[in-house]
C-alpha cells in the first residue's frame, strides 16, 4: 500500500490505493481545510505535491477549476486527489491563522436580577450543591464562595466561552476560538450531512467537545479557578450547532420537513465536559430547525418582546435569522444565504484573520481606504471587507445595478478607479488592493447571499403586515455583524433603503442571552413559554417567494 | 419597408436578449400578419435569442434576474405565435421531466431550467420538489420522457439521487431513462460516483445536453 507523507508535519501515513489525500490526512490526524467536506466545491484543501511522479496520484475533475498558475506549481485539490503510490505532501499549518481570528464578543445587555439557577449551602463542615431546589452533590468544608458557570456561545465558525461568578454575576474572563468542526465542514449542511454518519458525528462531537475543554483549561488557568467549581454551561448556538455539541443525529434538519430532534429548554449532565462531577448543561429553548436557541438568546438579551413599536432583529450569517417583534407580536424566519458572508466560494474569501481585509471605502477623489487584520497586506476578503467592497463599488457605479461591473470605458467613476479594473483571464476584474480583487462571479455570489436575506426581510414584513417604514428599530447581531457599516447593508440593498438611520450592532447577542440564562434562572421557563409563541415563518412554502428573490437580486 | 423572414428572426432573437417584451410583441405581430412560419419564428427567433442570452449567462454577464427577462419575453412571442403554427408542422415536442430530489424545498434552480427548456421548445414535465426517485421515475415513464433533469441544493439530500439512478437500474431501464444532475453541491466527480448520464453545470448547459441526448 502507499504511503503518504505529510513533510511540513513530519507525519507518516499507509493508505490503499485510491484514498484520497484528505482522506489520508485525517487518518494521519493532520487537519487539512475542507470546508466543503470534499465535495470539490470550495478550493481550500488545496495542498502541494512534492516532486511527485505523475503515476502516482490520480485527480479527478471537481467543480472548482485550479488556475493554470496553481496547476504549474504541483497544487492539487486534496479532496479530488487519489493516492496510487508513495507521496510527498505539503500542506500550510493552519494552527498559526486560527489563532488569529477576530472575534468580538462584546455588545449591549440588560439588567435582571442575579438568581443563578445552581447554589450552595454551607453546613455542618460540609457544602451542599442545589441546582434549582434539587440537591446534586456535597463537598468538603466551605466552597460556597466558589461557585461559576460558563456562557458558551457555538457559533458555526467561532466559539465564545466566558467564565461567570455566579455570586456577582460578573464576567471573569471570556476567550474566543475557532470552531474545530469548520475545519471539516465549514457551513451547517455540510454538517448536517457528514453527521448524519456515525463516524461523521463522532469526529465532529469529539472535536468541539475538545475545544470546549480546552477553552475551560484557559478560562480556570487565567483566572485561577479550579475547573471543579465550574457547575453549569450554557450551550446557546444554531440548531444544528447544538444537535451536534450534545452527540445528536442531526439528519432530520437537513431534510424537508425540516425537523428537529432536540426540543431545548432543559439541562442535561454535563458528562464529557471537565467541570464539576455534579455539573450540568443547559440548552435554550429551541424556535425551530433554522431559527435556533442563539436566537432565543438574542431575543432574550435584546429583551425583543418588551420593546414598543416594531424592530427588526437580524443574525447574518450563512444563515440569515431573523426576528420581526411588533408590540410584543414576534415572528421568526430563517433564509439560506450560503456561505459568501464567510469568503467561501469568493475568488480571494477568507475567515477574518490575519491579513482579511475587513474595510474598504472610496473617497470622493477615488483613493480608497482599506483596514487589513493583523500587520502587513491583505491576502484576502472576510465577509465584512466583502460588503464594504460591494456597497462601495454599487455606491460609485462600478457595479451597475444589475450586478454587472461596468467597462472604464463606459464608466462614470472616478478616473482614479479606473485603473484597478483589469483583466484576468479574458474576465473583467475589479483590484480592491495591489493583489487582491473581486470578480464577476464573487459579485454574483453575493447577490445570491444578499438577495436572500432581504427576501427573508420582505417576506418576514409582509407576514407580520408591516411597511418597512414602520420599523422603528434593526438590530444587526452576531459577531460578524459587529464589523459592518449601515452604509454598506443599504447601499447593496441587502436592507431596505427605509432602514437608514435605524440599523445599530448589537454584537454577540447569543452569548449575552446565555450568560442572562445562566444568572437568572427565571429566565429558563419565560422564554420557554415565550418561544411557543414566536411565528415560524417558513419561505420555501410561500410561492411568492421565488419573485421576491429575484427582486431582491438587483442593486 | 417591410422585414423578410430572415430579418423578423433576427430581430426577434435580438429583442429577447434585450429584454424587450413589448418588441417582441410587436416583431412576432409583424411576422405573423407577414405570413412567415410560426415555428421558424419560434425556433429561429425566439429560441436563438433565448440561447444567446443563455450564453451570457454562462458568460457572468446576465444573472437570473435577465434570464428570467428574458424568457418572459420568448413566452410572450410564443403565446402569439403558437395558434399559427402549421398542423403538420407541429413535430412532436421532445419531453424532459424536470425536479427537485426527495427531502429538498429550493427550486429556483429547478425553475431556471425548466424556464430554459422551454424557452429551447421543449416540453417540460415539472414533477416539483421533495420528489422521491419512485416518481421520477414514474412520472418519466407515463410521460414518454427518455430524459430526467434532477436538481440538488443541499449536501444532505444530493445522496437520494444516486438511489433514483439504482432505482431506473432496477426497473432495466437503463440506457432509455437518462439522468441529467446538477445544484450547487453537486460536482462532475459525484455525478461519476452515481453513474448519471450527465452533469449540467448551469441552466444553460442543461439546454445543450437536452439537445445532444436528444440529438434535436
Amino acid at each position: 500500500m502507499p504511503e503518504v507523507y505529510f513533510q511540513q508535519q513530519e507525519q507518516r501515513v499507509v493508505v490503499p490505493s485510491g484514498t484520497t489525500i484528505l482522506a489520508a490526512a485525517r487518518r494521519a490526524g493532520i487537519i487539512v481545510e475542507s470546508p466543503c467536506d470534499g465535495i470539490g466545491t470550495c478550493g481550500k484543501c488545496m495542498v502541494r505535491l512534492v516532486d511527485a511522479a505523475p503515476e502516482h496520484y490520480h485527480c479527478e475533475e471537481a467543480h472548482y477549476q485550479l488556475s493554470t498558475d496553481q496547476l504549474a506549481k504541483s497544487m492539487v485539490l486534496a479532496c479530488h486527489t487519489q493516492v496510487l503510490g508513495d507521496l510527498t505532501v505539503l500542506v500550510a499549518d493552519t494552527e498559526k491563522q486560527n489563532r488569529s481570528l477576530k472575534i468580538v464578543s462584546g455588545g449591549v445587555g440588560f439588567e435582571y436580577p442575579l438568581d443563578p439557577w445552581i447554589t450552595k449551602q454551607f453546613a455542618a463542615g460540609r457544602t451542599k450543591v442545589l441546582a434549582g431546589d434539587q440537591f446534586v452533590g456535597e463537598e468538603d468544608g466551605d466552597t460556597t464562595e466558589k461557585l461559576y458557570g460558563l456562557a458558551m456561545d457555538i457559533g458555526t465558525t467561532t466559539l465564545v466561552a466566558a467564565l461567570i461568578d455566579l455570586r456577582s454575576g460578573k464576567e471573569l474572563a471570556s476567550l474566543s476560538a475557532l470552531n474545530p468542526q469548520s475545519l471539516h465542514a465549514q457551513d451547517v449542511i455540510t454538517r448536517i450531512h457528514m453527521a448524519s454518519k456515525p463516524e461523521g458525528l463522532k469526529l465532529l462531537h469529539d472535536a468541539i467537545c475538545d475545544a470546549f475543554n480546552h477553552m475551560i483549561g484557559e478560562l480556570c488557568q487565567a483566572t485561577r479557578v479550579a475547573a471543579e467549581h465550574i457547575y453549569e454551561v450554557i450551550y446557546s448556538g444554531n440548531t444544528t450547532m447544538l444537535h451536534l455539541a450534545c452527540n445528536v443525529n442531526p439528519e432530520l434538519l437537513g431534510q424537508f420537513p425540516y425537523t428537529t430532534v432536540m426540543k431545548g429548554g432543559n439541562t442535561l449532565p454535563a458528562g464529557e465536559l471537565m467541570i464539576s462531577p455534579f455539573g450540568d448543561i443547559y440548552l435554550p429553548p429551541i424556535i425551530s430547525a433554522y431559527v435556533g436557541p442563539d436566537i432565543t438568546s438574542g431575543v432574550l438579551a435584546g429583551q425583543l418582546e418588551k420593546k414598543p413599536g416594531t424592530t427588526l432583529f437580524i443574525d447574518i450569517g450563512t444563515n440569515g435569522e431573523m426576528i420581526l417583534a411588533q408590540d410584543g407580536r414576534l415572528a421568526g424566519t430563517s433564509t439560506a444565504a450560503g456561505p459568501a458572508f464567510e469568503g467561501m466560494n469568493i475568488t480571494c474569501g477568507m475567515r477574518a484573520g490575519d491579513g482579511a481585509l475587513e474595510f474598504y471605502q472610496i473617497e470622493e477623489d477615488g483613493s480608497t481606504k482599506t483596514h487589513v487584520l493583523g500587520d502587513g497586506e491583505a491576502v484576502g476578503i472576510c465577509g465584512s471587507g466583502l460588503l464594504d467592497i460591494i456597497g462601495e463599488l454599487v455606491r460609485v457605479g462600478i457595479i451597475g445595478k444589475t450586478g454587472r461591473l461596468i467597462p472604464p470605458a463606459k464608466g462614470k467613476y472616478p478616473d482614479a478607479l479606473k485603473a484597478s479594473m483589469k483583466e484576468k483571464d479574458g474576465k473583467p476584474v475589479f483590484y480592491v488592493t495591489k493583489n487582491v480583487y473581486i470578480t464577476q462571479a464573487d459579485i454574483r455570489q453575493v447577490q445570491l447571499a444578499k438577495g436572500a436575506v432581504r427576501a427573508g426581510v420582505e417576506m418576514l414584513m409582509a407576514a407580520l403586515g408591516v411597511a418597512p417604514e414602520k420599523v422603528d428599530c434593526v438590530q444587526i447581531a452576531g459577531s460578524f455583524g459587529y464589523h459592518l457599516q449601515e452604509s454598506s447593508l443599504l447601499n447593496q440593498g441587502m436592507l431596505p433603503a427605509a432602514f437608514r438611520g435605524k440599523v445599530e450592532f448589537v454584537g454577540n447577542t447569543s452569548q449575552l442571552g446565555a450568560r442572562a440564562f445562566l444568572t437568572n434562572w427565571g429566565t429558563r421557563s419565560y422564554m420557554a413559554g415565550l418561544v411557543k409563541n414566536i411565528r415560524d415563518v417558513e419561505l420555501s412554502q410561500d410561492p411568492k417567494f421565488q419573485d421576491v428573490f429575484v427582486r431582491a437580486l438587483g442593486f | 419597408m417591410s422585414k423578410s423572414a430572415e430579418e423578423l428572426y433576427e430581430a426577434l432573437a435580438d429583442a429577447v436578449v434585450d429584454m424587450d417584451e413589448d418588441l417582441v410583441a410587436d416583431l412576432a405581430k409583424e411576422a405573423v400578419a407577414a405570413g412567415v412560419d410560426a415555428l421558424a419564428a419560434i425556433d429561429q427567433g425566439l429560441a436563438r435569442g433565448m440561447e444567446r442570452a443563455g450564453k451570457l449567462f454562462e458568460e457572468e454577464e446576465y444573472f437570473v434576474p435577465e434570464l428570467l427577462m428574458c424568457s418572459d419575453a420568448v413566452n410572450t412571442g410564443i403565446d402569439i405565435l403558437k395558434p399559427h403554427i402549421k398542423m403538420d408542422a407541429a413535430a412532436e415536442k421532445h419531453k424532459v421531466v424536470v425536479g427537485v430530489i426527495e427531502g429538498d424545498t429550493h427550486d429556483i434552480g429547478k425553475n431556471l431550467v425548466k424556464v430554459m427548456l422551454n424557452s429551447a421548445n421543449f416540453d417540460v414535465i415539472d414533477a416539483g420538489r421533495d420528489v422521491p426517485p419512485a416518481v421520477f421515475v414514474d412520472t418519466a415513464i407515463q410521460e414518454g420522457a427518455s430524459v430526467i433533469m434532477i436538481a440538488a441544493l443541499m449536501t444532505t439530500t444530493m445522496d437520494k439521487i444516486g438511489d433514483t439512478i439504482q432505482l431506473i437500474k432496477e426497473r432495466g431501464l437503463a440506457g432509455k431513462l437518462r439522468v441529467v444532475i446538477g445544484g450547487a453541491p453537486i460536482s462532475p466527480a459525484f455525478a461519476k460516483k452515481v453513474e448519471a448520464d450527465a452533469y449540467s453545470v448551469n441552466a444553460n448547459a442543461a439546454v445543450r445536453i437536452a439537445r445532444e441526448m436528444l440529438s434535436c
